[in-house]
């Protein structure tokens, strides 16, 4: 594939054929141009309200009417240790989510592939994504229920098994939550997630399959270099959003599970801003708190794809 | 393939097609639009931010009441955002209803210019001129520089209130304890204690089978009030919510260092230790909490009524009105005067408004007028004469059997009677009809509310010589004209040194109270003064305290007219 | 079809390792199943559980005191028929217009020697990052006249840049070949996306189609924000949030609701609605599924 840009670039071309080339290219940038036009409208004109980050906004006026401040809000968010705090465990519950999830997603994806039965594996992939569409409130409900020290099943196995002597109380230990939310997530969406492995699967050609048949490869052979590579490109890519969302650990898991105890372990940067912003209008913090998450998104995003094309893998732009 | 696409077109126009019918045609069938003599029916959109009961268009009295005053108002209810967001959104893009309920956003209204001032209109409409007294008004006017931006909707009751049941905060102890020990007149905090301890002890189980739980403390989310804010009702005041404020320096406050404070969670921390306090309390949700309740395990907790009516509704349905509870106004010493049981305040930062969209704003008047008059009232409240109650020889209104059944079932509640329809607009919280026999609330008129009880109940009250079950607490008046306090901090810019600051002082209070009452008995002293230190040097409490300080001087200076 | 369906599945020789493998993984799958259809099963449980009886804790896997009242409040709601109709033109409306808006884009991209491929790209890349936030979006929708109107539920969310690259992604790997024999032929881009490029890339299409279906369908922040005053445009998803909060409310306001109990409990409602709404997605999903499960194969070709 790349060979073959840097051949179209490179080459002089006979004159008929470029010829050609703008006229096709033509077509292509009169398609591209509405496109252009809808995602300035849409996406960069609203921007214009970031200045709000340097306000203190208050509805009703007009954005330039607004009273100025600086770099107020900035210094708000980041005032002391607490944003420190939260930012840490922002970042740690995301790698989580993020390892966790690519790694059950992904394997998930590979064991239907294995499973022959056309029904059993439908049956499999429909149930795995139905806690999907359960919302967090219900599902983390279960959680709660689930590891309760009285009642919950989690509690009752451990003990019947003597690995504990008095139930644990999940949510009282600073040590156990990042876990929770972890497997909490990969619960609700790891058969979501697979949907999108399981499409790029279906793309690799039989043909490979026979072939290293025939060179008489057994099964793990196959998933590790027929499989795997097949799914490279998408893997890099999703990889490469997803860093790029690594500041959005989610909110609801952790508001709806945190508590006291452990609020030093639980609360993330959206919780942050609820606390200190939303809850008590302050639509200028909540922006200040955007303009730095795209900051730090747009940068991770453009180091992860320097690395995807160093590493000569698929890359996201 | 070319017959695939014309599939696919053709989809897209059917569904486009019907798409446009939603959009273009259709004004909805329901309702009448029409009174009896013919004239229109005048409709008013009404946003209020908050989450409200919805209520079907052909519910009986919302039609009975349109059709007698000839105008109605549809309702929307704050959904899936927070008041301020909502709001914020409305006015920053100045498309309003024709009247809005503001809640903690209505500053934000006030200082758009989205209101109507309806100062000097108010004369016009008597109904609405005499919900509130001339003290109240002037009040209202001095918390919006002397306009008159909103009407305040809550808290009037129509003479002396008569209310039955404590909806507010205090100590709750199951009924099945207070018989256990021969109904005694619990007073003090070790009383209650020990009271639940003698019970627990004596019986670890309940009827059938399940381990009863002495104590509970629910601090999900908001609802942590249960946790935190005990301490200024045991020290005597009324629940200011944010701090305690002195009634003669009227200096604010906090409830978290007094004395008070401590002797109230050593005791919870002798009584964690002790096996009384659930050990899964600090971690539970609120739902987890109601189940527990519902289960009739809980002998007690501290919570405002409202909080767990569900749980209590449930263990009616189970039979088990003996693990209900009755409210008690607790103190550390003996004799102290409690304000645990206080008349509803007067908020004068939020009520019913009109905004500048609406084009018919005498209109609007009228109809929240209209919704204030005597007989309106009554089928606001009570329902239709022969169908929801009955009136007797002397003008006493009354229900049958089956109607008491009937006003029980929400859904025939919300099919038939306009009780929630119309629950932010002024009414009459409590206190007599005009007619000056009958309650405003069914609820409250005695002969229901007797009629209403379980043999059980009854049981309880007369082993006390009590009327209702308010009579367990004591009753004041005397609560400042800057009551609640707390409302206080809603108007505080989020970026205040102020509004941190309470922001700081809740995260250490919710890490540290636990940590307080979970300590080992021979480590509280120091795990309390390590939370002292944590409190006195890491927040600034003073600041929070002086600016609720000011608040109060801001109150008191409009309630006597200074503004 | 059924016939590529058969070639694609493996042919294993049936050794022991091939045995152990199977045990471990259907293991594993089974223990997955159990894990994942429990949150479903306790949800549909207490969905046909009595409300008053649900909030005393202690419903798994079967209903304890069976009850049709959450059901009956769900589907009693008064709004619910327009609001099913509404939703479903614009899943309809919004999920082929989102589909082929965005593939068409993620062709132009896909093009490996345009001049404008690297720009278009990151332009829209971006805006997965940056958001402007509340108001100057509400701003927007206002300053457009699409405020109470349908066409806010699908104008501007009609290109969606993760759909693209995924698309993108998918179109990468089909080889080049295929398009520049279609060149040769003559073909100008809108037939080549037309005819050979969509056909090509159903598993793709198909996937992204249901994301965006689920998103239409579960969507409900756009019609409070942008038509909650006009009732004809309101959404499934929308009312019932609106019953969610009405029920939870129950405890709002004191001097409002004092003299009524309640039947329903917020968290008997929840379950119902939960299982109201996904209904129609399960039931849409066979149709999709067959053509990212089955393995399509590109054919054609070969590279």
């Amino acid at each position: 594939m790349k060979t073959e840009t840097a051949i179209a670039s490179a080459t002089p071309l006979k004159k008929n054929q470029f010829s050609k080339k703008i006229k096709k290219q033509k077509t292509l940038v009169f398609m591209s141009i509405p496109f252009i036009i809808y995602v300035f409208i849409f996406n960069y004109l609203p921007l214009s309200g970031w200045l709000m980050a340097f306000q203190k906004y208050r509805p009703g006026k007009a954005l330039l009417k607004q009273e100025w401040a600086g770099l107020f809000q900035f210094r708000l968010l980041f005032q002391d240790e607490t944003f420190l705090r939260v930012l840490r465990n922002t970042l740690c519950m995301s790698l989580i989510n993020l390892i966790l999830g690519f790694i059950t997603a992904i394997g998930l994806a590979i064991l239907l592939n294995e499973v022959k039965s056309m029904f059993g594996k439908k049956l499999v992939q429909t149930i795995s994504y139905l806690p999907h569409f359960l919302s967090w409130i219900i599902v983390c409900g279960i959680i709660v229920d689930v590891l309760s020290p009285e009642t919950g099943i989690i509690n009752q196995l451990l003990l019947k098994m003597n690995i504990i002597d008095a139930p644990i109380n999940f949510f009282a230990e600073a040590k156990y939550f990042w876990g929770i939310v972890g497997i909490s997530n990969i619960w609700k969406e790891t058969g979501w997630n697979s949907i999108i492995y399981l499409s790029a699967i279906t793309a690799i050609s039989p043909e490979l399959y026979e072939a290293a048949s025939i060179d008489g490869a057994n099964r793990l052979q196959k998933i590790r270099h027929i499989v795997l590579p097949g799914l490279k490109s998408t893997i890099f890519i999703l990889l490469i959003m997803n860093i790029g969302n690594i500041l959005n650990a989610g909110f609801e898991v952790q508001y709806i599970l945190g508590n006291g105890l452990i609020q030093k372990v639980s609360q993330t940067i959206d919780i942050y801003v609820l606390k200190y912003g939303i809850s008590m209008n302050n639509f200028s913090l909540a922006t200040a708190a955007g303009i730095f998450k795209s900051v730090i998104s747009i940068l991770l995003i453009v180091i992860a794809n320097k690395a995807a094309k160093a590493a000569g893998e698929e890359q996201l732009f | 393939m070319v017959k695939k696409w014309g599939k696919v077109v053709s989809v897209i126009m059917a569904t486009t097609m019907l798409a446009m019918c939603f959009t273009g045609c259709s004004k909805k069938k329901d309702s009448k639009t029409t009174t009896a003599d013919g004239q229109k029916i005048r409709e008013y959109s009404l946003f209020v931010a908050t989450a409200g009961k919805e209520v079907p268009d052909d519910n009986r009295m919302y039609q009975k009441i349109t059709e007698k005053i000839g105008a109605k108002a549809k309702v929307t209810w704050l959904t899936g955002q927070t008041d301020k967001e909502r709001v914020g959104v409305m006015i920053a893009g100045n498309e309003y209803p024709d009247m809005i309920v503001g809640s903690n956003a209505t500053p934000d209204l006030v200082a758009a210019g989205a209101l109507i001032d309806l100062k000097d209109k108010l004369d016009n409409y008597p109904n609405l001129k005499n919900f509130r007294s001339t003290e109240e008004w002037n009040m209202v006017e001095g918390a919006c520089d002397g306009h008159i931006y909103y009407i305040p909707i809550f808290g009037k009751s129509n003479g002396e209130s008569m209310i039955v049941k404590q909806n507010d905060e205090a100590f709750w102890i199951q009924k099945r304890v207070l018989e256990w020990a021969n109904w005694p007149d619990v007073k003090t905090l070790d009383q209650y204690f020990d009271l639940i301890q003698s019970y627990l002890a004596a019986n670890p189980t309940d009827a059938d089978g399940q381990e009863n739980i002495g104590y509970e403390i629910l601090c999900d989310d908001w609802r942590w009030f249960c946790l935190e804010n005990v301490s200024q009702f045991l020290a005597g005041y009324p629940n200011d919510g944010a701090a305690i404020v002195d009634p003669v320096t009227k200096k604010a406050k906090n409830y978290d260092d007094i004395p008070e404070a401590k002797a109230f969670y050593t005791k919870l921390n002798e009584m964690y230790n002790a096996g009384i306090i659930d050990p899964e309390t600090f971690t539970m949700s609120y739902d987890q909490y109601i189940a527990k309740l519902s289960s009739g395990r809980v002998l007690g907790m501290v919570d405002q009524g409202w909080q767990f009516n569900d749980a209590v509704t449930s263990l009616v349905s189970q039979g088990k009105d003996d693990c209900t509870y009755v409210p008690l106004d607790l103190t550390i010493e003996e004799g102290v005067a409690t304000k645990y049981f206080t008349p509803a305040s007067l908020n004068v930062g939020d009520g019913i408004a009109i905004t500048t969209a609406c084009k018919d704003v005498d209109g609007a008047l009228q109809f929240l007028n209209d919704l204030l008059d005597p007989e309106v009232i009554t089928m606001r409240t009570w329902g239709e004469e022969g169908v929801d109650y009955m009136v007797d020889d002397d003008g006493m209104f009354y229900r049958t059997e089956e109607q008491r059944e009937n006003a029980k079932d929400a859904d025939w509640v919300n099919q038939n009677l306009a009780s929630t329809i119309y629950s932010y607009l002024p009414n009459y919280s409590s206190g007599l009809l005009f007619d000056g026999k009958n309650a405003v609330s069914p609820a409250e008129q005695p002969s229901e509310f007797r009629e209403g009880l379980s043999e059980y109940d009854k049981k309880v009250l007369d082993a006390y010589g009590y009327e209702k079950w308010t009579d367990f607490l004591d009753y004041t008046e005397d609560i400042g004209p800057w009551y609640p306090i707390y409302s206080a901090k809603n108007t505080w810019e989020s970026s205040s040194e102020a509004a941190i600051a309470a922001q700081k002082m809740e995260e250490v209070k919710r890490e540290w109270l636990p940590k307080v009452i979970m300590a080992s008995t021979s480590d509280f002293e120091s795990t309390w003064t390590k939370y002292m230190d944590k409190y006195h040097n890491d927040t600034n409490y003073k600041v929070f305290e002086d600016a609720l300080s000011e608040a109060v001087a801001e109150r008191i200076a409009i309630a006597e007219g200074k503004n | 079809m059924e016939r590529q369906e058969k070639r694609h599945a493996p042919h294993y020789k049936m050794s022991f390792g091939s045995i152990l493998f199977d045990v471990i993984k259907w293991l594993i799958l089974i223990v997955f199943v159990i894990v994942t259809l429990y949150p479903v099963v306790n949800t549909l449980a207490v969905s046909f559980n009595d409300g008053l009886d649900t909030i005393k804790g202690g419903i798994y896997l079967l209903p304890r005191k069976f009850s049709m009242q959450n059901y009956l409040t769900v589907l009693r709601k008064d709004s619910l028929r327009i609001a099913t109709m509404v939703t479903i033109a614009r899943t309809v409306i919004g999920t082929i217009t989102q589909l082929f808006v965005t593939a068409m884009l993620a062709y132009i991209v896909s093009r490996k020697e345009f001049v404008l491929r690297k720009f278009l790209t990151i332009i829209y890349v971006l805006t997965m990052y940056v958001n402007a936030g509340l108001i100057p979006g509400y701003l927007l929708i206002k300053n457009l006249g699409l405020l109470n109107s349908f066409w806010v539920y699908i104008v501007p969310g009609m290109v969606s840049a993760f759909n693209m690259i995924v698309i993108r992604t998918f179109m990468n790997g089909i080889p080049d070949s295929l398009a520049e024999s279609a060149e040769v032929d003559g073909a100008g881009h809108m037939r080549i996306f037309m005819q050979i490029m969509l056909p090509l890339c159903k598993p793709v299409l198909a996937t992204v189609a249901l994301f965006i279906a689920v998103g239409q369908w579960n969507s409900w922040f756009d019609a409070m924000l942008y038509n909650s005053f006009n009732e004809n445009l309101t959404t499934l998803q929308y009312e019932l949030m609106k019953l969610l909060s009405s029920v939870s409310s129950q405890s709002g306001n004191v001097d409002a609701l004092k003299n009524t109990g309640s039947m329903v409990t917020p968290m008997s409602v929840r379950a119902a609605t939960t299982i109201v709404t996904a209904i129609p997605i399960v039931c849409l999903y066979p149709f999709l599924q067959r053509y990212f499960v089955s393995g399509l194969t590109i054919g054609g070709v070969k590279e």
